[in-house]
């Protein structure tokens, strides 16, 4: 598909704490330039997943690769190259919001003064606030500030809008679609880990669903939203218990059916015109729906 | 031109941007010579990754419907499809194929297919001579 190295590579990834494999065997892949989804129920293994990218944590077994470089041997290099958004973002709280973009700035090569002032003005972020009295979505958009400014080639971020208000978690997903992308996009990668998939739609190119620490389905967003589809249909009678192969009857309510099928929609809505229902239509499931519909059945679906 | 996207219509979201591109420009909601809007805009606007949005228009350029002028933008072209009749005609049957099908399930005959093709024609051509500047409903100065 890509031949270029893979922003980030992960093999086999282990991550065990006490007894509990928090990640256990789990491997993807990001091109640069793409929007990557990583998404799993709390608790699944993804925090656990990116901190080991950042060597935050060791792994237990595995072997992950930022940039074609192990993380833990050429942590500066590696570093230097990428930013982090964490869910929980802390900042000095005696130094005001200029102070911290100085301070944080320091320690960058490079840094975009048009596009901090670009979005301190967006955010309305007074530079003299002092950080401890920022609420906690201006505290997040000054962490995504901070994370874009450098230019980095890689942006991580785990849970990025969880707790924020809709109109604040709208400026930041167009925050990262307008400013981040906004030079080089083929390469600027992002790899968010998030439950609010709705949000991400569409920005997400590629995704990961994670469960047990385990890796459950990996596929392109038209690819999934072409293979999932949610058929309904009605029948002038309660229509007979019929065999659709794989596909799973999800809702059966009297003379009303709703199917959901996995990449072999025409042979299950061959199989229900068969059966002359007075309605039928068919639409796809959102990135939602699927990661719904891939938790609930269990286990590989794809 | 205001674009709809609709996630749950299976369709690959980047041919979702290129079809309305090119319903607009059969409307005549989108002018030959009109700038389309800039990548970064509408991908913002959408909430639509900007790799999506460009795909939209490279395909959209591939096909001829619009050109890039550098540093100026994308624009839509004057009715200038690079390919030889036949191989539009082809083209056209092949998205017929889909109605007539459509249309045998939905019980329409011939001649009321052929009377809605018609239609829809004027349906057409109605909106491009609405979007005319001077047509009859312009505004009195």
């Amino acid at each position: 598909m890509n031949t270029a190295t893979p922003v980030i590579d992960i093999q086999h990834l282990v991550r065990r704490y006490g007894h509990t494999d928090a990640v256990n065997g789990l491997s993807l892949r990001v091109a640069p330039g793409r929007c990557y989804g990583f998404f799993g129920r709390n608790g699944a293994g993804k925090t656990t997943t990116i901190k080991c990218l950042l060597n935050l944590l060791r792994p237990t077994a595995g072997d992950i690769r930022v940039f074609g470089l192990d993380p833990a041997r050429h942590e500066v290099a590696v570093k230097s190259r990428l930013a982090y958004v964490p869910d929980y973002v802390a900042f000095y709280p005696w130094m005001t919001v200029r102070e911290t973009l100085d301070y944080l700035a320091s320690f960058r090569e490079q840094w975009n003064r048009d596009t901090e002032r670009a979005l301190l003005d967006q955010f309305r972020l007074d530079p003299g606030q002092k950080t401890s009295h920022l609420s906690k979505g201006q505290r997040t958009q000054l962490a995504l500030l901070v994370a874009i400014c450098p230019e980095p080639e890689l942006l991580v971020l785990d849970e990025p809008t969880s707790g924020l208000d809709p109109i604040v978690r709208r400026e930041f997903i167009e925050t990262v679609i307008g400013a981040y992308q906004e030079s080089d996009p083929g390469r600027r990668t992002v790899f968010v880990s998030t439950h609010l998939i709705a949000e991400f739609e569409g920005l997400i190119d590629e995704f990961t669903i994670i469960d047990r620490g385990r890796e459950v389905m990996t596929l392109a967003s038209d690819t999934a939203r072409e293979r999932y589809q949610k058929i309904y249909a009605r029948f002038a009678t309660e229509p007979p218990v019929v065999d659709l192969g794989e596909a799973k009857v999800f809702r059966r309510e009297g003379r009303e059916l709703e199917v959901i099928v996995n990449g072999n929609s025409a042979e299950v809505l061959a199989r229900l015109k068969a059966l002359r229902p007075e309605a039928i239509n068919t639409e796809a499931l959102t990135l939602e729906e699927i990661f719904v519909t891939a938790l609930k059945t269990g286990g590989p679906v794809a | 031109m205001l674009i709809q996207l609709d996630f749950k219509s299976g369709k690959p979201v980047y041919l979702q941007v290129v079809d309305q591109i090119k319903a607009a420009a059969a409307s005549g909601a989108l002018k030959p010579g009109e700038p389309l809007p800039s990548i970064r805009p509408l991908a913002e606007q959408l909430r639509l990754n900007r790799n999506t949005v460009a795909k939209a228009y490279t395909e959209l350029e591939g096909q001829g419907i619009i050109e890039t002028v550098a540093g100026r933008g994308c624009f839509l072209r004057l009715n200038n499809s690079p390919f030889r009749k036949e191989v539009r005609r082809q083209l056209l049957a092949d998205e017929l194929d889909h109605a007539v099908v459509q249309a045998h399930h939905l019980q329409i005959g011939r001649t009321d297919f052929l009377a809605l093709a018609a239609e829809r024609f004027d349906a057409f051509e109605q909106k491009r001579a609405d979007a005319e500047p001077n047509s009859s409903k312009q505004e009195k100065p």
